[in-house]
C-alpha cells in the first residue's frame, strides 16, 4: 500500500506550528496532566497490539493465565491504564497489568511498557529483557539504542509507533503486516 | 387399391395425439423457460451477495489494524483500493460506536451514511447492501459497509430475453411441427378417402364397362342375325317362287298323264320322286324363312305342358333307346301366343341336336316353368323385352360346346356335324321361330358339361279357348272345283308364279284374268266389273302393293273378295300378325290343292 511522502505534509505552515505546539507540550508539560489524551490513547494501545503479534508460545502471551501488561519505571498512565484495560480481554483471557520499578529480566509479562527512571533508564530495562519473548514498548525515545520493539511517536498530532521488527524477530515475537503497516517507520523485516 | 393405408392404423391414434403432445411440450419448456430464469436470477443474487460480502470480509480483515489503531489514513488507503471493483458504489468504514471512520465514494454524488452497523446482506433500491463486522482477537472493531450495484435490469432482462427467445423459438417449432403433423393427417385422410372413392369409381366403370360389352356382343350378335336374315330371307323368296313353278309344273304333268300304262307308271314315279325333292327343298326353304322370321305363323293360345305331353310319344320313338327321357312340367304354368306346328318343330330339332350331342346315350329333359326376365336381364340381351314369360328348356347330359360354337350355334349353315349330317339350320329356325313369336331363346353349355337350350316366350294374357288343342285336323277333302261364272283376277309380278296360277286356276274351272302390277290391275277392275275375286302378290312393283291395291279395291268395289299371298310373311304379319277383315292370306309354295280350297273358301267365306 503506497504511503503518501511525508515530505509533502513538512512543507504546510500549519503542520510545523502543530509539531512545535506537541514538542512544547511533551517537554515542558507535566506528564499526568500535560496530556492526558496522549496517555490515554497510549494506555489503550499497549493492549490493542496482542490481535496483530504473535508470541512464540501461549505461556509467553499469558503468563500466569492472563495478559499481562507491565509497565516499568515512573508510570506516567497511572489509572488511565487501569482504565483502558478494565473489562478488556485478549483472546478470552483476561488482562492484568503490573508495574515494576525496575526489572532484570521479564518478570513474566506479554507486553512490556519501558519508561524508565533514575536507577534503571530505559536502555538498561530493555536489556534486561532482550531474548525474552515480551513485547517491548517505549515512548517517543529517539536514542535508537534505546527502543523497544515498539516506539511510541507522535505525529500529525496523532499517537503513532515505530516497530523494530529484527528485535521482535530475535526476542520470537512475530508481529502482524497489519501492524506492521501501520507503523510510521519498520527497522528489519518486511516494512 | 382398398389397401392403400397412408398411415398404418395402428400408428394412427398416437399421430392424433400430436398436436396435443406438442402443446404440453411448449407449455412445459415455457415454464421451465420461466422457472431457469427465476433459479438463474436467484442464482445470480446469491452469487452477488456472496462476492460483495466476501470482499466486505476481506476489507473488513485488512482494516482490523487501522480501527484497532485509529489510523485513518490506512484505513482511507484501504477503502480507496475497493475502487478496483467498478461494481461497488460506496464503501465505508464504521468503528466500533457505528460512526463513519473512512469512506469511498464512486462518485461526488453518491452518498454513504453516518452510522452503520452489521447485518443481514439487503438489496435496496436495485443496489446490495452488505455490512460486516470488523473483529480482532473476538473483539468488535468496528463494521465494514459495502454498497455493490447490482446488475441493471435492463441487463437481466436482455439475459432472460435471450433464454425466452430460445424457448419461445423451441415452443414456435414444435408448435410448428405439431400443426405440421396436423395437417399432414389431415390430408393423408383426405387422400385415403379420395382412393376410396376413385376405387369405387373405378369399379362402378368396371361394370359399367363389362354390361356396354355385353350389350355391344348383343348387339353385334342381333345385327348379324338380322343381316344373315335379310341375306336368306331374300333367297328362300325366290326360291319358294321357283319351286313353286317346279312343284305346279309337276303336278300339272302327272294329271295330264292318266295312269295305266307301265311306261305312264314310270313316268308317274320319276314326276313323284322330282315333287318330293322339290317337296324337301321346300321345307329346307322354309326353315330359312324360318330363322329370317318370315315363315308364315299361324299363332294360337297354347298350354306347353299339353304340347310337351304330345311330344314326348313321339321323342320316345325318335331318340332311341340309349336316351333316357324326363319332363319337368311346372303346375300352374301360364299361356303362351304361339305356332304350335312351329314350337313342336322347333323342340323335335332341339331334341334331335340333343341326341346327336350324346352318341353313348344319356339323359334328355325336357322342362317348363313360369319365368320372369327382369330389367337387368334385359339390359344385357339386345333382344329381350322384360317381362313374363314361358320357358321351355331341352337339356342333355352330351358333350357340350365350347365358346366359339355358343356364339355361332344359331349362324345358319353352321354346324359342328359331319359333312351331310345336318343341314345347319335347326337352331337357326328354331331362333328365327322363337324370335318372331317376341320370345328368347338362351343356351347353357361348356365343353364335357352338356347343353340346355332355353326358349322363352312371352305369356299370353287373352282368355282363348284351349279346345283348339284337342280339335282333330280335318281330313283330306277332294279338290273344290270353281265354274266359268267365278271371274278372278290373278295380280303377280313373276311371270311363271301369274302363268301358274292362271294355268291351274283355269283348269279348276275359275274364269281367270291376270295383271302384273298394281295399276294394270286396277284397270282390269274397272274394265271387268264382274270380277269377283282379287288374288294378288303383296310384293308388287310399279309404285303400289299387294296391301295397297287390295286397300283400294276393298274401298272401291266392297263386293270383291280379296286373297293375298306371299312367300314371306312379314308385310302380311307387320298389323300384330293379323289381316283386315274380309282379307285372306296363303302362303307361298303353295300346291294346287291348297290353291284350290283357300280360292272356294275365299269365295264362299
Amino acid at each position: 500500500m503506497p504511503r503518501r511522502p511525508a515530505s509533502q505534509f513538512w512543507y504546510r505552515p500549519a503542520g510545523w506550528t502543530a509539531v512545535w505546539l506537541i514538542a512544547f507540550a511533551v517537554l515542558h508539560a507535566a506528564p499526568t496532566q500535560g496530556a492526558p489524551l496522549e496517555y490515554a490513547v497510549k494506555a489503550t494501545y499497549l493492549h490493542k497490539f496482542a490481535p496483530f503479534v504473535e508470541w512464540p508460545s501461549p505461556a509467553a502471551e499469558f503468563p500466569g493465565g492472563a495478559f499481562t501488561v507491565c509497565v516499568v519505571g515512573d508510570d506516567p498512565l497511572g489509572a488511565l491504564l487501569d482504565r483502558a484495560v478494565s473489562g478488556q480481554e485478549v483472546a478470552g483471557r483476561p488482562i492484568v497489568v503490573r508495574r515494576f520499578a525496575t526489572v532484570t529480566g521479564n518478570p513474566g509479562c506479554a507486553v512490556l511498557y519501558a519508561i524508565g527512571s533514575d536507577t534503571e533508564p530505559v536502555a538498561a530495562i530493555l536489556a534486561a529483557v532482550r531474548g525474552a519473548p515480551v513485547l517491548t514498548v517505549t515512548d517517543a525515545v529517539t536514542d535508537p539504542a534505546a527502543k523497544g520493539i515498539i516506539n511510541f511517536v507522535i505525529q500529525e498530532d496523532r499517537v503513532r509507533f515505530e516497530i523494530d521488527n529484527s528485535i521482535a524477530a530475535a526476542d520470537g515475537l512475530t508481529i502482524s503486516s497489519k501492524l506492521l503497516s501501520l507503523a510510521v517507520h519498520v527497522t528489519g523485516g518486511s516494512r | 387399391m382398398s389397401d392403400l393405408a397412408l398411415v398404418p392404423r395402428g400408428a394412427s391414434r398416437l399421430w392424433r395425439l400430436v398436436p396435443a403432445i406438442a402443446l404440453a411440450t411448449v407449455i412445459v419448456l415455457l415454464t421451465a423457460g420461466g422457472l431457469m430464469a427465476r433459479y438463474v436470477d436467484h442464482a445470480n443474487a446469491r452469487q452477488e451477495q456472496d462476492e460483495v460480502s466476501a470482499q466486505a470480509r476481506v476489507l473488513a480483515s485488512t482494516v482490523t489494524a487501522a480501527l484497532s489503531f485509529n489510523d485513518r489514513r490506512a484505513a482511507q488507503e484501504y477503502v480507496n483500493a475497493i475502487r478496483a471493483n467498478p461494481q461497488i458504489e460506496a464503501a465505508g468504514i464504521y468503528d466500533a460506536g457505528g460512526k463513519l471512520f473512512a469512506g469511498y465514494r464512486k462518485s461526488p454524488d453518491v452518498g454513504l451514511p453516518a452510522d452503520a452497523q452489521p447485518g443481514d446482506p439487503r438489496f435496496v433500491g436495485g443496489r446490495l447492501i452488505v455490512a460486516v463486522p470488523v473483529t480482532a482477537d473476538g473483539t468488535s472493531l468496528g463494521t465494514v459497509y459495502l454498497r455493490s450495484f447490482t446488475e441493471p435490469f435492463a441487463l437481466r432482462l436482455q439475459r432472460y430475453g435471450v433464454i425466452g427467445l430460445l424457448m419461445t423459438m423451441a415452443s414456435v417449432v414444435v408448435a410448428v411441427l405439431g400443426v405440421m403433423q396436423l395437417t399432414q393427417r389431415r390430408a393423408n385422410e383426405e387422400l385415403g378417402r379420395r382412393a376410396e372413392q376413385l376405387t369405387m369409381a373405378n369399379q362402378a366403370l368396371e361394370v359399367q364397362i363389362e354390361q356396354r360389352e355385353k350389350v355391344e356382343e348383343a348387339l353385334r350378335q342381333s345385327q348379324k342375325m338380322e343381316a344373315i336374315g335379310q341375306l336368306t330371307g331374300g333367297v328362300a323368296h325366290d326360291f319358294n317362287n321357283l319351286l313353286q313353278v317346279i312343284l305346279g309344273n309337276l303336278e300339272r304333268l302327272g294329271r295330264r298323264r292318266p295312269g295305266g300304262s307301265p311306261a305312264a307308271a314310270a313316268e308317274h314315279r320319276l314326276i313323284e320322286a322330282a315333287s318330293r325333292a322339290a317337296g324337301r327343298a321346300a321345307t329346307l326353304t322354309q326353315r330359312l324363312l324360318a330363322f329370317s322370321r318370315r315363315q308364315p305363323l299361324t299363332p294360337k293360345a297354347l298350354d306347353l305342358n299339353r304340347l310337351m305331353a304330345g311330344l314326348l310319344d313321339l321323342l320316345g320313338r325318335t331318340l332311341g333307346e340309349a336316351i333316357r327321357v324326363e319332363t319337368v312340367l311346372a303346375g300352374g304354368l301360364w299361356r303362351v301366343f304361339a305356332d304350335e306346328n312351329q314350337l313342336e318343330n322347333a323342340l323335335l330339332n332341339l331334341a334331335v341336336n340333343a341326341r346327336d350331342a350324346m352318341p353313348r346315350g344319356g339323359h334328355l329333359t325336357l322342362e317348363t316353368q313360369n319365368a320372369r326376365l327382369d330389367e337387368a336381364y334385359a339390359r344385357g340381351h339386345q333382344e329381350v323385352r322384360a317381362g313374363d314369360y314361358v320357358m321351355v328348356s331341352v337339356s342333355d347330359t352330351g358333350v357340350g360346346m365350347t365358346k366359339e360354337v355358343l356364339a355361332r350355334a344359331f349362324d345358319p349353315f353352321f354346324t359342328t356335324k359331319d359333312v351331310g349330317q345336318g343341314t345347319g339350320l335347326g337352331l337357326s329356325q328354331v331362333y328365327g321361330f322363337v324370335r318372331q313369336s317376341g320370345g328368347h331363346v338362351r343356351i347353357d353349355s361348356a365343353p364335357g358339361q352338356g347343353a340346355s337350350i332355353k326358349l322363352y316366350l312371352p305369356r299370353f294374357f287373352e282368355l282363348d279357348p284351349l279346345d283348339a288343342l284337342d280339335t282333330p285336323a280335318p281330313a283330306p277333302q277332294p279338290v273344290p272345283l270353281g265354274n266359268r261364272h267365278e271371274a278372278i283376277l290373278v295380280v303377280e309380278d313373276e311371270d311363271d308364279v301369274r302363268n301358274f296360277t292362271r294355268d291351274t286356276l283355269r283348269e279348276l274351272g275359275y274364269d281367270v284374268r291376270e295383271a302384273a302390277n298394281g295399276p294394270a290391275a286396277l284397270e282390269a277392275l274397272e274394265r271387268n266389273p264382274g270380277l269377283r275375286l282379287l288374288f294378288t302378290d303383296i310384293g308388287l312393283p310399279g309404285g303400289l302393293n299387294g296391301r295397297q291395291l287390295a286397300d283400294e279395291v276393298r274401298r272401291r268395289w266392297p263386293g270383291i273378295r280379296v286373297l293375298l299371298t306371299t312367300g314371306y310373311t312379314r308385310d302380311a304379319m307387320v298389323r300384330q300378325g293379323r289381316l283386315d277383315p274380309g282379307v285372306e292370306l296363303l302362303i307361298k309354295p303353295f300346291t294346287e290343292a291348297d290353291l284350290a280350297r283357300k280360292i272356294r273358301e275365299v269365295l264362299d267365306g
